[in-house]
């Protein structure tokens, strides 16, 4: 018995484990240890102890630390904004799908989810057009004299625009798979209480899905401080790098031109990964919390 | 007892599936020369083609033509696990002093001993200097791809103003004086490849991004040449900021545009555009440039590739040098004279900088060991400058900055631990 | 009552159309200009139908494959995709009942370690990645693009998660009756969590099927490539030289697949399993 015991969860959680220590663990360790080296990514790399930390967090004059300070805080705004767009819409989607009397809830759900499967330069260009001052429609339907890439605060709204639409489409499954599984019962016994809709959401469906909404909340905003499609194709991170994500330096100092500085590259992406860590931490801890 | 039995099976499965895996790693040919290109599309079907007419010659070394997307990232990861490095590559000219100073390329000397045509005389001079490195050769080059300036025939001609053409050289005064002229929704010049017009502009005012090997971005002549490309934006004649002026120009509303060779078939297959092309416009009626790059074959560092594969590659590099003219077809200059003095040639648009003296002089190839920093930092910001967002003294003092931080960080920086 | 359903049933009819017409609006014009030729679409500009429809662009990214195998790429691809995302549910499923019903100590600690270590964003990991896919022998292998991903910790989170929101009763009882966590995952569990397995497969599919970064990295044989990394060495041209048509033409010659297989799959993930009926029926 006691045997057993020790022995079983190995093997459901083991096979995983090792992959996760030969394809994860070892790149990541690989990467942390390279954030103390000067590198280009070709020959050997040189310790260098805390010197990229200190430049990149204390330097004030270094171009690593206004880099990594402006890098940081566009992609807090990138997250702050989009993050609660991609929980709010798809889940708003899931529940109108719900509701019983809507048809076509399968073409409906394929529409939505479409633009995420567009590669991201077709995307941009897209709506690049759309956005175009000649071309498009800021000119000719909303008389915008601005051409919208280049000043703000359009700069961040197409930006916004083009995630969003592009990424709707899965958190909107996840919740479509978990509204499902709430029992018909519950919301039948809530309509002979004379409960209303909102009643119903707030009181059944809410808390029925409140782990898989947890993971999307702890997953979409990991994803989004990894962020540099978009400002990238869009912005270019323009006008005056108002719109320069940290991830969008960061590989520009590993695999830019010219020679790579990638030990320099590495110590922002740890750091950035000590952000995501703590406000993931943060957030599954407060929304854990008020789940039980 | 049945768990455990479970967890050995588990065990095996995942380690006996990767070991047999194993072992179907590709082994590189004795008899084939594995080459690397960053040229993806059109590009890569003409450099396909030479390599088939090559190989259809029965040479005793085979040409395996590999087209990467991401060759840079794939060199470095190849370099660093030591196995599948290929015996030839295609390298930008801007790599090649930060190459050799890493000690990742091969000198090209034993691969080209045995042919005595291929040599400084044979190329164009600047293309085959950019891959010499203190006397050591270490590319060959197959091209060199500029910026250029298209024109638009109609326009100019429809604003009277084809005299611009006549000296070769379209000066910033000439487009000046358009001020006040042009309809509503139409522009002299676009913003396509700003950073390699300002890096023109630097040369035709006399001046360098470098001193004695120091970076030299925050000085009177970079200022300058801002202020003169600036003076065109600031007249309302350079397309507005943000907007894309290269499809503006394949619209028909702009006069000029600044991109590069490799453009003209694009722009070629817009109908209706009638163009024409020309050198970049400069801040001095006295001397124009072009600021251009060249694709180079070189070899990277391979203990395995034997001298024989070597002579090899220098057997396809003399039949590259006879045979290229299938390489103009993707609008690049091609750097075998013997190509471009072929009458050919004369039929594709790029013959134009190649057509006498002082046009191949004007073609310019920056070999300055950190250009790529200087080039990256003028590129970060010369849309800000133009356009008047940012204070001009300040921002050449950040751009400083960024380069010599970035050099610092480089491996080859003096005195790093 | 009625009245209250049919109020509400046009709120959310209206909320839906909107979305959609926005949503399908850059769709179309995506779609639209994958029929119009360079000089229409730099005059034109923003039109939900083109003025001369052609078939240009298709034509010329069919023909441009004459040097590429485009169907070996695709067969390929099919073979990427499928295996890795039947090992990918084989892995998640089996790993997530791990972290979410066994008991076993320091499991969750185990598993949020994990799961930090995976936020660490991987730049210049591509390196000891590749040097880790050489030592094993994958370099040009589909087994370089199905294996890594499995190490994944997203799917396992949701699965985790999703698993934590069922009750225990089921399985409970099962054990009750003698079954161990073998015959619990697979006749009790598996069935459960369907859905979310479904949503995971998508997930999985579609992101194997469109990564571009890795597999340009690891393939230099062309007939060994997926359709992406395939495509990308063709493409590359439309996006660097803005033949503006081709681009958008071979952008939805790529979706088709994965479009498929999502309105296939979207039947079986919106079903309705009734869980609470069944613990108290």
């Amino acid at each position: 018995m006691m045997n057993k015991k020790s022995i079983a969860p190995f093997v459901f959680v083991g096979p995983h484990l090792i992959l996760f220590l030969i394809f994860i663990l070892i790149p990541t360790l690989y990467g942390i240890y390279a954030s103390f080296t000067q590198w280009n990514l070709m020959n050997d790399p040189v310790w260098v102890g805390m010197a990229n930390y200190k430049a990149i967090l204390f330097d004030e004059s270094s171009t690593f630390h206004n880099q990594f300070v402006n890098g940081l805080s566009n992609t807090l705004i990138f997250v702050g904004i989009s993050v609660p767009l991609l929980i709010v819409i798809p889940l708003s989607v899931a529940v109108a799908l719900e509701h019983k009397k809507v048809r076509m809830k399968g073409f409906i759900q394929a529409l939505l989810y479409i633009p995420g499967l567009i590669s991201i330069s077709a995307a941009a260009l897209i709506w690049l057009l759309i956005f175009n001052k000649q071309l498009g429609i800021t000119g000719n339907l909303f008389h915008s004299q601005a051409a919208w890439p280049a000043t703000q605060p359009y700069a961040w709204i197409i930006i916004f625009v083009i995630t969003v639409w592009g990424g709707v489409g899965g958190n909107m499954i996840i919740y479509r798979a978990s509204i499902a599984g709430v029992s018909r019962d519950l919301y039948e016994a809530a309509e002979m209480d004379g409960a209303g809709a909102g009643r119903k959401f707030i009181s059944i469906t809410l808390p029925s899905i409140r782990f898989p909404l947890i993971f999307t909340f702890v997953m979409t905003t990991a994803g989004a401080f990894n962020v540099f499609g978009q400002p990238l194709m869009m912005t270019d991170g323009g006008p005056r790098q108002t719109t320069h994500v940290l991830m969008m330096y960061i590989r520009q100092l590993a695999f830019g031109h010219g020679e790579s500085i990638a030990g320099m590259a590495s110590a922002m992406a740890v750091l950035l990964g000590l952000v995501i860590l703590v406000i993931s931490a943060l957030q599954y801890y407060v929304m854990n919390r008020n789940a039980h | 007892m049945k768990a455990k039995k479970m967890a050995l099976i588990m065990v095996v499965l995942i380690l006996g599936s990767m070991t047999i895996l194993a072992g179907c790693g590709s082994g590189s040919d004795k008899n084939t020369i594995t080459f690397w290109t960053p040229l993806t599309g059109d590009d890569g079907a003409y450099m396909d083609q030479l390599v088939k007419d090559y190989n259809a010659t029965e040479p005793e070394f085979k040409i395996k033509h590999v087209i990467t997307a991401d060759m840079y990232t794939k060199i470095s990861t190849v370099l660093n696990s030591g196995k599948g490095v290929p015996d030839l590559a295609i390298i930008h000219a801007d790599r090649v002093p930060g190459f050799v100073k890493q000690g990742v390329l091969e000198p090209m000397g034993a691969a080209i001993s045995g042919q005595p045509e291929i040599t400084e005389a044979n190329y164009l001079p600047q293309a085959w200097a950019t891959g010499n490195i203190e006397g050591t050769q270490y590319t060959v080059p197959l091209d060199i791809h500029s910026n250029t300036m298209y024109y638009n025939k109609d326009l100019l001609k429809q604003y009277g103003v084809e005299s611009f053409l006549d000296d070769d050289v379209v000066t910033i005064e000439e487009m000046l004086s358009l001020q006040g002229k042009m309809e509503p929704d139409q522009y002299v010049v676009n913003d396509a490849l700003l950073g390699w017009v300002i890096m023109a502009q630097i040369q035709n005012l006399g001046g360098d991004i470098q001193e004695n090997g120091k970076p030299a971005v925050n000085t009177p002549v970079m200022k300058q040449a801002f202020e003169e490309v600036k003076k065109i934006a600031d007249a309302g004649l350079m397309t507005p900021f943000g907007e894309d002026g290269y499809l503006m120009f394949q619209a028909g509303n702009v006069l000029f545009s600044t991109d590069g060779t490799w453009s003209s078939t694009a722009h070629a297959a817009v109908e209706g555009l009638n163009f024409g092309v020309t050198n970049i416009y400069s801040a001095t009626p006295d001397k124009f440039t072009n600021r251009a790059s060249s694709h180079l074959f070189a070899m990277l560092k391979n203990d395995q590739r034997t001298d024989e594969k070597e002579a090899g590659v220098g057997a396809f590099l003399e039949f590259i040098r006879e045979n290229s003219l299938e390489w103009a077809k993707a609008g690049q200059i091609v750097a075998s004279k013997q190509v471009i003095e072929s009458p050919e040639y004369d039929q594709f648009m790029q013959s134009f900088f190649t057509s006498n003296e002082k046009e191949v002089e004007s073609l310019y190839i920056y070999t300055y060991e950190y250009y790529p920093y200087v080039a990256e930092a003028v590129d970060t910001y010369c849309a800000d400058i133009v356009r008047g967002n940012v204070d001009l003294d300040e921002t050449l003092a950040t751009m400083q900055k960024f380069v010599e931080d970035k050099i610092a960080e480089s491996s080859g920086a003096a005195g790093t631990p | 009552m009625l009245k209250k359903i049919s109020i509400s049933k046009y709120i959310a009819y209206l909320y839906l159309i909107m979305l959609c017409v926005i949503w399908v609006i850059p769709v179309l014009f995506g779609i639209s200009t994958s029929f119009r030729s360079q000089a229409e679409v730099v005059s034109t500009g923003f039109r939900l139908f083109p003025v001369n429809w052609i078939l240009d662009n298709y034509v010329t990214i069919l023909e441009n494959t004459s040097t590429a195998p485009i169907l070996r790429w695709l067969s390929n691809s099919v073979f990427i995709a499928v295996m890795h995302t039947f090992l990918v549910l084989v892995i998640i499923s089996v790993t997530g009942y791990g972290y979410s019903r066994m008991k076993f100590k320091g499991r969750d600690t185990l598993f949020f370690t994990l799961l930090g270590i995976s936020f660490f964003p991987g730049v210049v990991n591509i390196i000891p990645s590749y040097k880790i896919i050489d030592v094993l022998g994958w370099v040009n292998t589909a087994w370089a693009m199905i294996i890594p991903g499995l190490a994944g910790m997203g799917n396992i989170f949701l699965v985790r998660q999703f698993l934590r929101g069922i009750p225990t009763e089921l399985d409970e009882s099962a054990r009750v009756d003698g079954a161990g966590d073998f015959r619990i995952y697979f006749w009790v569990i598996l069935p459960l969590i369907k859905p979310i397995l479904i949503v995971c497969g998508l997930f999985s599919f579609v992101g194997s099927w469109n990564d571009f970064l890795w597999p340009v990295i690891v393939y230099t044989d062309v007939d060994k490539m997926p359709i992406t990394a395939g495509l990308l060495l063709l493409q590359d041209i439309y996006g660097n030289y803005r033949m503006i048509g081709q681009l958008m033409g071979s952008a939805m010659l790529a979706i088709i697949p994965t479009l498929l297989l999502f309105v296939f799959a979207q039947k079986y993930f919106i079903q309705s399993i009734n869980l609470n009926s069944g613990i108290k029926g």
